[in-house]
């Protein structure tokens, strides 16, 4: 090894991984253990084991039904758009045309907009009849006035929009990357084929980049749940458990039922499908790109 | 294929469309901030009537967002020097480690922040009840660091892998110790990329919602909080809640195009989630 020679002692990383470890381990040891016991906060000599109780109580609670699908549309949906919207955007990007380029950076702003005040941001733009959406909407003669979160579809697709609104631009950053390493001699060529601009895109672009758009994904997924400061600005859940993710349902269970413990079983099951759920995809996209 | 009418209409479109879908929210909130209460539920809208900062000094004035907003630039900084206390060292030696090792490690860092944070908020909440430190600054530091450390390590540690390695072993021969080399030789030569690292840590604390949420009640309350302060339950005051708004971006939009390049990774690997 050529670097032997400076002696890296161990007592440089451990600080901090230990730390990390300690603060990491432990918390997520301390949730798994409270999900299978019987916990209240105002007794907690009273703990008793319970077993898996609390997970066999989600099969009764409708709530948390409803939470379950909500959150497969709150990942699906907005990863899904975010990548079509997001390829949409850096193929338009790439292109370094006059009057855009300035894009590239700008774009980035909702990406790095603290949440809680992209919640707020959203719930002023949609104030029925005189918020932004109004106002823009009456540039094409509409008098738009709908009340966006007042409707169970409508409040869970705006909050879908939002959660595109601040994924887009980091996707389009990704993806851009990814397509500004594509060398220029493979469009040239086209080019010189007689390709037209649109073909190199269909034929070109998006093929390279469409092994990046799996890896985004994943980062994405795990990422899109992150609204939930937006949620709690945006909608609180609402109307009737409409836009009520799992995690927003168990913040609510623990903090306004004070139902630790059945929290805790909701956070890991989510917690669980969410981490295995990725695992799985990440595998299943390297074993292709092995195979083919 | 650059004389191509379809690559110049599908690229002003396409961007003409997302600068109307990303910036307009915020634009909107820019203008109602600069409002005066009589034109904020004009009807047909305005974009702007007669510029007032009226909302901004109001909340200057307001005790409690005032505050606030020193204890989010107390906190963040704090979680900046405690991160990078820990971190510059650790990632130092992780770039230092071979190859394997170094490999592990990072994964192993990576991993932990697969989790989504929500996970960590009832132990959190819990342990600090135990200790008395619910409602203060140093419990916020101490979750906003554990949250930045893995970013913080990831970051740093591919800085210092740029650092030439003939320069370091040029001092370790003239005799520096590790420390040494550390200190006089690699962290100035990184320090551009130390201070993105930072720039990120920063945003991503003063972004926090979710623990200084559930963690603080009065005293150590943060803006991304306090901001909630405007929107009771019954008749917003949204001139308010625009000018807070726009307080809150101001250090994000100074900040963000020094680290524009590595902000990508730092929201898919290291700043909280939900």
């Amino acid at each position: 090894m050529a670097y032997s020679r400076l002696n890296v002692s161990w007592a440089l990383v451990t600080p901090a991984i230990g730390f990390l470890c300690l603060a990491t381990f432990v918390p997520i040891a301390a949730v798994v253990a409270l999900s299978f016991v019987d916990f209240n906060i105002a007794f907690p000599g009273k703990t008793t084991f319970i077993g898996i109780y609390n997970y066999t109580r989600f099969l009764s609670d409708g709530r948390f039904i409803n939470a379950a699908f909500v959150t497969f549309a709150l990942v699906v949906m907005p990863v899904a758009l975010q990548l079509l919207c997001g390829l949409a955007l850096a193929l338009a990007l790439k292109e370094k045309l006059i009057g855009t380029r300035w894009m590239r950076a700008a774009s980035l702003l909702p990406s790095v907009v603290p949440p809680a005040v992209g919640g707020i941001v959203w719930k002023l733009f949609v104030i029925p009849g005189v918020g932004g959406l109004s106002y823009f909407a009456s540039f094409f003669g509409h008098n738009f006035d709908a009340d966006l979160l007042g409707g169970k579809a409508s409040a869970l697709a705006t909050v879908i929009i939002v959660s595109v609104w601040f994924g887009v631009p980091i996707v389009a950053l990704l993806l851009l990357s990814s397509l500004d390493s594509i060398p220029g001699e493979i469009y040239e060529a086209a080019s010189l084929d007689g390709a037209s601009w649109a073909q190199a895109q269909r034929y070109i672009s998006i093929p390279l980049v469409l092994p990046a758009m799996g890896a985004v994904a994943v980062f994405q997924a795990l990422e899109v749940l992150g609204i939930f400061p937006v949620i709690f600005v945006l909608t609180g859940g609402g109307p009737a458990g409409a836009t009520e993710p799992l995690n927003f349902y168990a913040f609510l269970t623990a903090f306004t039922y004070l139902d630790l413990d059945y929290a805790a079983s909701i956070l890991v099951a989510f917690t669980a499908t969410i981490v295995g759920a990725c695992f799985w995809f990440v595998r299943r996209i390297s074993a292709g790109r092995v195979g083919g | 294929m650059h004389r191509d009418l379809g690559r110049y209409i599908y690229g002003y479109v396409i961007c003409a469309a997302f600068a109307l879908f990303l910036f307009s929210p915020i634009l909107w909130t820019l203008s109602t901030s600069l409002k005066q209460p009589t034109e904020m539920f004009q009807w047909p809208p305005v974009i702007v009537g007669e510029p007032s900062i009226q909302h901004y000094t109001a909340i200057i004035a307001d005790k409690d967002f005032s505050s606030a907003l020193i204890n989010s630039i107390v906190v963040s900084c704090s979680t900046i020097v405690v991160t990078m206390a820990l971190s510059v060292p650790a990632a130092f030696g992780i770039s230092h480690l071979q190859k394997t090792s170094m490999r592990r490690l990072l994964t192993l860092v990576l991993a932990l922040r697969a989790a989504p944070a929500m996970i960590y908020i009832i132990p959190y909440f819990l342990f600090f009840r135990q200790v008395d430190l619910v409602d203060t600054k140093i419990a916020l530091i101490i979750v906003n660091t554990m949250f930045a450390i893995p970013l913080a390590i990831w970051y740093l540690s591919s800085f210092f892998d740029q650092v030439p390695r003939e320069i370091e072993e040029a001092a370790i021969i003239d005799g520096a110790s590790t420390l040494q080399v550390m200190t006089l030789i690699s962290i100035p030569i990184a320090r551009s990329g130390i201070l993105a690292t930072a720039i990120l840590v920063f945003i991503g604390s003063w972004n926090e919602f979710l623990f200084a949420l559930t963690l603080t009640r009065d005293n150590a309350k943060t803006a991304a909080v306090a901001i909630l302060n405007f929107m009771p339950f019954e008749g917003t005051d949204w001139g308010k809640a625009a000018a807070a708004c726009v307080l809150m971006l101001v250090p994000i939009v100074v900040f963000v195009p020094f680290v524009k390049k590595y902000v990508a990774g730092s929201t898919t690997t290291g700043s909280v989630k939900g």
